[in-house]
Order: C-alpha cells, then sequence, then structure tokens
C-alpha cells in the first residue's frame, strides 16, 4: 500500500507543479512505482512540465465519467521506470469533480504505487479540496515572500481542519544572495512562523526555466542545484534520515554557474 | 529629532526582518478568525452569564475581535441599566 501525497500551497505560481514533476521523477529514480496527478482540472500544466503533452489520450475526468480504465489513462514515461502521469481534463472544470471521485483514484492507485503525488490547483475552493480528499500526507510549498507564506499558513489550517496532519514544507526559490544581505527571510524565519515539518529548501535556479522549457524535469540534471535540492528532498520523503543541508550561500552559488551538462 | 531617528533606524532595518514581523502580525488576525457563528455563540453565553448579576440592554451589546498593538483582544460593549442583586449569588 502507498502513500498518496498532495503537493499544495495556496498560492499560485510558487512552484506546486514544478515541485510535483521533480519530487515524482526523483521518487521513480529511488525505484520507486510513482504516479503524478494532475488535479489542476481546466488549467492542466503538469504534462507539460513532465514532457508527456504529446502523449496524453485520456484524463481522470474519462477515468470518473467510466469511459477509460484507471491504467489505461495513465501516460507511461519512458525515460525513468515505473513514473506514470495522470493528466487533467481540459475541457472541464474544478467542480465538475466532487472530492469523493478523486478520492476512490488515490485509493485505487495507491494499490499499485508506492507514492501517488497530486498536484493541487492554487486557491483554497473545491479544486484544493478535491486534491486534498485522498491524501495521507501533504507537501506545502512557500517561496520566501509575504504573501506565499501567509497563504501557507492558511492551507495548514485548512489541512489540518480535514484531519491531514502529516505535513512537510519545502521552501522554494531561495535566493542565497539575498538572504545573505538580509533581504530575504531564512528558512528558520519562516519555519518559526510556520512551525511546521521542514522538508527542504530548493534555491532558485535558472535550470528551472531551461528544463521546463526543454519538458525535461530539473532533476535529472546532476549539475543544477535545484535538481540536487529534489533529489535530497525524494530521499527524505522515502523515510531516508539525511539531514537539510547547511544554508550556504556560497555552495550555492557556486552550482549556478556549473556548466550544466543533462545525464 | 527623535522621530527623524526612528525613521531612519526604521529604513536601516533588514527587509526580511520588517517582512517577518508583518508577517507574525497579520497571522495572529488570520488564524484567528473567529467565525459569525462562533461569536454570536459565546455572545450568547456572556450575556447568559452577566444576566445573573446585571440587567443588560440587549440590544446594545457589540463583541468584536481587535488589534491592539502586536496582539488581539476581544472587546466588548454591554450596556447595563441596573444590578440585579445587592449581594453575591450562592455557588
Amino acid at each position: 500500500m502507498g502513500k498518496v501525497i498532495v503537493v499544495t500551497s495556496g498560492k499560485g505560481g510558487v512552484g506546486k507543479s514544478t515541485s510535483t514533476a521533480n519530487l515524482g521523477t526523483a521518487l521513480a529514480l529511488l525505484n520507486q512505482r510513482v504516479v503524478v496527478v494532475d488535479a489542476d482540472i481546466g488549467l492542466r500544466n503538469l504534462d507539460v512540465i513532465m514532457g508527456l503533452e504529446s502523449r496524453v489520450v485520456y484524463t481522470s475526468m474519462d477515468v470518473i465519467e467510466g469511459t477509460c480504465d484507471l491504467d489505461k489513462a495513465l501516460v507511461k514515461d519512458r525515460r525513468t521506470k515505473d513514473l506514470h502521469l495522470l493528466a487533467a481534463s481540459q475541457k472541464n472544470n474544478k467542480n465538475d469533480i466532487q472530492p469523493e471521485q478523486m478520492k476512490k483514484i488515490c485509493l485505487e492507485l495507491k494499490e499499485e504505487y508506492d507514492y501517488v503525488l497530486v498536484d493541487s490547483p492554487a486557491g483554497i475552493e473545491q479544486g484544493f479540496r478535491n486534491a486534498a480528499a485522498g491524501a495521507d500526507v501533504a507537501i506545502i510549498v512557500t517561496t520566501p515572500e509575504v504573501a506565499s507564506v501567509r497563504d501557507a499558513d492558511r492551507i495548514i489550517g485548512l489541512l489540518m481542519n480535514m484531519e491531514i496532519d502529516d505535513m512537510g514544507l519545502i521552501i522554494n526559490r531561495l535566493a542565497p544572495k539575498m538572504v545573505e544581505s538580509g533581504d530575504m527571510m531564512n528558512p528558520d524565519d519562516i519555519i518559526d512562523i510556520l512551525s511546521i515539518n521542514f522538508i527542504g529548501v530548493v534555491p532558485e535556479d535558472k535550470e528551472i526555466v531551461i528544463s521546463t522549457n526543454r519538458g525535461l524535469p530539473t532533476t535529472y540534471n546532476h549539475q543544477s542545484s535545484a535538481g540536487q535540492a529534489y533529489r535530497r528532498i525524494a530521499r527524505r520523503i522515502d523515510g531516508e534520515d539525511i539531514p537539510i543541508p547547511e544554508f550556504k550561500p556560497g555552495s550555492w552559488l557556486g552550482n549556478l554557474f556549473k556548466f550544466n551538462s543533462f545525464k | 529629532m527623535l522621530k527623524q531617528l526612528v525613521r531612519l533606524l526604521r529604513r536601516n532595518q533588514k527587509s526580511k526582518d520588517v517582512a517577518k514581523s508583518r508577517l507574525q502580525l497579520i497571522l495572529v488576525q488570520d488564524r484567528i478568525g473567529i467565525d459569525e457563528q462562533l461569536m454570536q455563540a459565546l455572545q450568547t453565553d456572556m450575556t447568559a452569564l452577566l444576566s445573573r448579576y446585571f440587567e443588560l440592554e440587549q440590544d446594545g451589546i457589540e463583541m468584536e475581535m481587535q488589534r491592539e498593538g502586536q496582539s488581539m483582544a476581544l472587546v466588548a460593549n454591554i450596556p447595563v441599566s441596573s444590578l440585579k442583586i445587592r449581594r453575591p449569588l450562592q455557588a
């Protein structure tokens, strides 16, 4: 029996889909059987970030309507063993799915797979509630900005009401130089405010843009600082007791300028 | 002179510290977010209790959460028309 993990944030544009794609890929690279589920009905993006858009035939909507079996609706990622995508319908909207239907899909998936990562839409309405309906664990993504941290706090409250108590925080797009000069909140500041379990920092990295352009998650790129961070976080999610690296501006900055080669 | 000094100090404060303290204040308000129903229940309970001691003007009762500096306060305005009893009630 696997785990269903909802990746959520409240605020849009903080890197939920990017984090879902990268953590899903990283977990599959750890030889886990993984499905990433796009729960952003009507505004699907996870297929594009994963680079699988040309191969999507069926969506979760087809499964719910009974047009297609769940197994058949999954797109197999050919680059990594045991990595699959369940795409969202682009023709429907968030209210066309009920939390119970989403929960049923998640329960069915976790029978077969080790990790089911659900990419939640922004907001706190039905789209979020659908995404979280079948979740055992929640990963909250925030950037080190006031608006994003505030929304994260709101989401944490809602998740607690839904009795999803197992939560982990990822701080995304941390700019080491700005933290160093005191112009960006550091991880300690944010943990202090949100007081939840902290599972990792992803530094700001141009490679994210480049890899999204290519449709190849940054996790594959061993030179990328963000890719490295996602791989570490995946190991932590998978139960490995590896320390969260001390915040060292120099080392991450150094990584940004290294020559990048995809493996 | 003092105002200028305060302004100067504030400008020198690191922006991340400003962000943090603003957030802390915002979240106190957000988290408290008592809904209308809960506020109504609280008001009913409080007026019931106070009614044992005072004659209250039910129409004039006002209760709300207010921000007071770094924290939140429950501010109640409960008009009293007369005292009901002259000695404490036996429990």
